[in-house]
């Protein structure tokens, strides 16, 4: 059994989907009930590989919403992650994703230290951020999706904003090693994890974000902000690919200019329908079939019977690591997605 | 997003902390003596359990007396008036369904919502203790995941049956818990403990009470929350 623990992206979202739902409880209610809202196992999850095989899984929303960050809610966004945590361990699920804001709260507030939460003993392995898979999808739209719009790799500048995260830096790792990108532009706040990133490489351009963009013919955009970051006025390339990789996915409606084409990064689509309703809510365009690849991962490690904590800690994927992800995204269905 | 959420620091011994720490105290001594008592109640009436009802009623006494020694050890006289008048609609409930032989209302309120109201407390009230009554608070914590729920698999075994009854009791009971917490909210501040984090470890602990009876999760959202924002 596989689990999923998602959120919604919105206040207003997850009011609108309590409405839709029928949980008039929920669904007129203000961020501090979500507060105070314990996690709940909503949905059964049934998913047939492009082999055969068959798996099933839970999703568990936690009641997260990215308000309680940038409303300062810290405790109620930590409760949040470790009550659900807590909940799908209770329940026997054997790997975890820990979806959006999920793996992003548990790292940035170092919940590893908070291993209890009332009568369970929190046991990692059986949870992964699905980072791997993310990375690896959004290096495979970047290498799939960059001829669709003319743009030749080994010609190409490439500029990873959120440079020094888990997936970024992950990313980074890919296209030096795997692709003949000419450059690297890398982008994030902290100058001494970029600098560290660089000397990894031995490659990589260290620049701000509006020097960075203007020279970019791709985009990977793997920051995860509560609030996000307008670059709709920073002039960028035509034609230019914007992968948006970060949380939530907003980059699209806010792009507007000529040549620019933005893909839902770290997205995939798998061959085969999956029963489940959660996607519809989270406005997949075939929510039968498009899932987050964090999640996908989870329902690898299910497939592959790889129950551990295949993503975890910051900044330890390696290659090999989504190579060996990757092979198995292949082998049971799923392909990165790549309509625009 | 680097801010941690840092553990406060306490005076446990300031006014302000022990005059709010008389009224929580109180509550939680009364609520086990409440617990005791209204085990003791049913295994009248269900002679067929009376001698394991009897040992529950025994392992609430034995946590009053720990709490009483919280109490003792920061020089703190609990208000058991206070706390007397805090459980007098949730006890007249009690005894109402007991006189009319609603067995299922009865174990609602005691084996449901009595014991995940006090899980809840005791489970924020452990990181924010003193150490001493933080040890005392872990042990009981203890004891009470440790036996089974007597009314909760009493409930279970007789789900179809007492469905009906466990949601209308829900409806009757539910807000009167609201009710009671916002009344404590500032004192429970005083004592490191956030409303909202008590809100949330009940509905877990009283949803998790709720699953294991049968109920599924769609009724069990709906009747967690019952009356939550009315209150």
């Amino acid at each position: 059994m596989f689990g999923l623990i998602g959120h919604l992206t919105s206040l207003e979202h997850a009011q609108r989907v309590a409405q839709r739902l029928g949980y008039s409880e929920y669904s007129d209610q203000g961020l501090d009930f979500w507060c105070a809202a314990p996690p709940q196992l909503v949905d059964d999850i049934t998913v047939t590989s492009a082999t055969g095989q068959t798996i099933y899984g839970k999703y568990v929303e936690s009641c997260f919403l990215p308000e309680m960050l940038s409303q300062r809610r810290i405790k109620a966004a930590i409760r949040k992650i470790l009550n659900a945590m807590a909940a799908a361990q209770k329940n026997g699920i054997q790997i975890t994703a820990l979806g959006g804001f999920s793996s992003i709260v548990f790292e940035n507030f170092s919940l590893k230290n908070q291993q209890r939460v009332r009568d369970v003993e929190l046991d990692y392995s059986r949870f992964t951020t699905g980072n791997t898979h993310t990375a690896y999808i959004i290096c495979r739209q970047v290498e799939q999706a960059a001829p669709k719009l003319g743009i030749d790799l080994s010609q190409a500048t490439v500029a990873v904003c959120g440079a020094t995260g888990d997936i970024g830096s992950a990313v980074c790792r890919w296209l030096d090693r795997q692709t003949d990108v000419q450059d690297l532009l890398l982008i994030a706040r902290n100058q001494e994890r970029l600098q560290n990133l660089q000397a990894e490489l031995g490659r990589g351009k260290i620049l701000g974000l509006e020097e960075a963009l203007p020279q970019a013919d791709i985009v990977v955009w793997v920051a995860s902000m509560p609030r996000g970051v307008d670059i709709s006025q920073i002039p960028l390339r035509n034609p230019c690919l914007l992968i948006d990789g970060g949380y939530p996915k907003n980059l699209d409606a806010k792009m507007q200019q000529p040549g620019v084409c933005v893909l839902k990064g770290g997205i995939v689509e798998h061959a085969l329908d999956i029963d489940w309703q959660i996607m519809e809510l989270v406005n997949m365009d075939v929510p039968g079939r498009q899932l987050f690849a964090c999640f996908a991962e989870a329902m690898l490690l299910e497939f592959e019977q790889l129950w551990t904590n295949f993503s975890w800690g910051r900044n330890q994927i390696t290659v090999e690591k989504m190579e060996q992800i990757g092979t198995a995204s292949c082998k049971h269905g799923f392909q990165p997605l790549l309509s625009f | 997003m680097q801010e941690l959420a840092v553990r406060p620091e306490f005076d446990f011994t300031s006014e302000a902390y022990k005059d709010a720490y008389s009224r929580i105290n109180a509550i939680v001594i009364e609520g086990e003596e409440e617990a005791k008592n209204n085990y003791i109640a049913l295994g009248k009436v269900l002679p067929d359990h009376q001698a394991e009802l009897e040992k529950l009623a025994k392992m609430e006494a034995r946590h009053k007396k720990g709490f009483q020694a919280c109490g003792k050890n920061l020089s703190v006289t609990p208000d058991m008036q206070f706390a007397q008048d805090y459980f007098a609609a949730l006890h007249g409930n009690f005894q109402t369904a007991l006189a009319a032989d609603k067995i299922v209302t009865c174990f609602l309120i005691q084996s449901l919502i009595i014991e995940a109201f006090a899980i809840a407390a005791y489970n924020i009230y452990i990181p924010v203790a003193d150490p001493f009554a933080r040890k005392i608070t872990e042990g009981v914590v203890k004891d009470e995941y440790l036996h089974l729920n007597f009314g909760e698999e009493w409930l279970k075994a007789n789900f179809e049956s007492v469905k009906e009854e466990l949601e209308q009791a829900n409806k009757e009971n539910l807000p009167l818990v609201w009710k009671m917490l916002n009344q404590v909210e500032a004192d429970a501040h005083e004592l490191g403990m956030e409303k909202e984090a008590l809100v949330e470890d009940f509905m877990i602990s009283y949803g998790e009470a709720l699953a294991n009876i049968g109920f599924t999760t769609r009724e069990i959202m709906k009747m967690s929350a019952y009356g939550l924002t009315a209150a």
